[in-house]
């Protein structure tokens, strides 16, 4: 690639371009060794392969679509712009339906509701008002960290670090929450109090109106 | 029609955005920005911004993981 | 033939250097942790497993986690403590994350070691790190355990963690804007 594709600059570059390196064998490699852990870790157990191979498709596609949760959150505010933003919510609203289609058997049946159904309480506040703040200063959460770590950013070599030490803390510190907050926080699965059709479409329509909303904001008069 | 660089090198998202929308307020219609970068997320935002401005943008690898993003400013 | 060629370069430039529209992306993850919730039933979450890489640092250095109410009173916790890492399929999960972005930028030829620029940043992800992990504890997961899955769970925490995310992040623009630009 010679600079001359560019037609904006005044003048050409001063440095020279030199031949960049294609790194495609490279990835060929790791994508080989990876396959070969894959084996390894199905010859252990089947699941670990297939968490390993999940976890490969998630971080190729976070940084294929340079997904990012902490800028759908910051750049609203920040710069204006809510195009992330609004593909979180596309991804929820899909989530929700995909959920809701393994959840509702069980609901009905009255056993336990599969998925991350939590406490919710003071707790939930604080930890991510505390999740909130991190993840701007760090330039990036839980998911941009590691995505980082595997294009290059030593920031988030150092970042990982902390937020392992950070984790430790918060699970040596959890039996105190736990008394306080936690133990007397309830799950909250929402079709239990609204009853499932209110809940599930009441869900997909406030997503709906977020999207809208986030839509205004982008294309507002500045 | 001067020509302005901005070096964003190492900067982790937003602060290549932001500083390059400072920049821009300064240039005068016609001049042209060159914001360098090395963060793979902004060779996204920064050109995604400029072009939602109405500025011509256009972005260049320079090397592997390097980018210059060239903003025209055109209002 | 050098038309052929052109476009057969013009179609890997797309495939494999140019990034997925955001949308895409969100369509494809949405997908994938629809299918992780089948097949693993339970969503995907990133952060449990970092609390766990902390306590295996801690035990070799001489501590006992395991008597942690996080560990003790927590059967699932307890038990991927004692399986270890290669037996915990979180941390799989998570390593696997860092492998396929690698894979992702080597094959758009985009990698590149990126130094740390000053002190300053390396003191924001030192302080952010410790915020985001410590917070992820108490509220039950991150962006993806709490508010990714937890919202498309239909269970209330995640809404209020949408609604405390979403202020944590406009505090931390605040200290970004004012030290960190």
């Amino acid at each position: 690639m010679s600079s001359s594709q560019t037609t904006l600059r005044t003048q050409p570059r001063t440095r020279p371009t030199r031949q960049k390196r294609n790194q495609v064998g490279y990835g060929l490699a790791v994508i080989a060794a990876c396959a070969v852990i894959g084996i390894l870790l199905g010859g252990i157990k089947a699941p670990l392969a297939i968490k390993w191979l999940f976890g490969i498709a998630f971080g190729f596609v976070l940084q294929r679509s340079r997904f990012c949760f902490t800028a759908s959150l910051r750049d609203p505010v920040l710069t204006g712009s809510t195009s992330i933003t609004r593909a979180v919510i596309i991804a929820f609203i899909l989530a929700t339906i995909g959920f809701s289609a393994l959840q509702i058997g069980p609901y009905l049946a009255g056993q336990t509701v599969p998925g991350n159904i939590n406490p919710v309480g003071i707790h939930t506040a604080v930890g991510a008002t505390m999740f909130g703040i991190g993840m701007v200063i760090a330039g990036g959460c839980a998911s941009g960290t590691l995505m980082r770590m595997g294009e290059g950013f030593l920031l988030q070599w150092l970042v990982i670090i902390f937020f392992v030490a950070g984790s430790l803390l918060g699970a040596f510190h959890f039996g105190w929450w736990e008394t306080h907050f936690i133990a007397s926080s309830p799950n909250v699965f929402l079709p239990q109090v609204l009853g499932y059709p209110l809940a599930f479409f009441g869900q997909l329509v406030l997503l709906g109106l977020l999207y809208l909303l986030a839509l205004r904001w982008e294309y507002r008069k500045l | 029609m001067a020509e302005f660089r901005l070096d964003a090198m190492g900067e982790a998202c937003p602060v290549p955005l932001l500083r390059a929308e400072k920049k821009m307020k300064e240039l005068k219609v016609g001049d042209i920005l060159i914001v360098e970068i090395d963060h793979s997320c902004a060779m996204k935002n920064v050109p995604e911004w400029a072009r939602k401005m109405g500025h011509n943008v256009e972005l260049e690898e320079i090397e592997e993981g390097h980018w210059e993003i060239i903003i025209e400013k055109t209002n | 033939m050098s038309q052929l060629k052109e476009q057969t370069s013009a179609f890997w430039k797309a495939v494999l250097k140019d990034p997925m529209p955001y949308w895409l992306g969100a369509i494809i993850l949405a997908f994938l942790n629809v299918i992780h919730f089948a097949q693993f039933k339970s969503p995907w979450g990133i952060t449990s497993a970092f609390a766990h890489w902390g306590a295996w640092v801690w035990q070799r250095l001489g501590g006992t986690p395991e008597s942690w109410a996080y560990y003790a009173d927590n059967a699932k916790n307890l038990s991927a403590l004692k399986a270890g890492f290669v037996q915990d399929g979180g941390s799989l999960l998570d390593v696997g994350i860092i492998a396929g972005a690698l894979i992702a930028t080597l094959l758009a030829s985009q990698f590149r070691i990126k130094k740390i620029k000053s002190v300053r940043q390396a003191l924001a992800g030192a302080v952010g790190g410790l915020l985001m992990g410590y917070g992820a504890r108490i509220a039950f997961g991150c962006n993806i355990g709490a508010f990714f899955s937890g919202i498309a769970s239909m269970s209330l925490h995640g809404w209020v963690y949408l609604v405390f995310i979403f202020v944590g992040a406009y505090l931390g623009s605040k200290i970004l804007a004012k030290y960190l630009l």
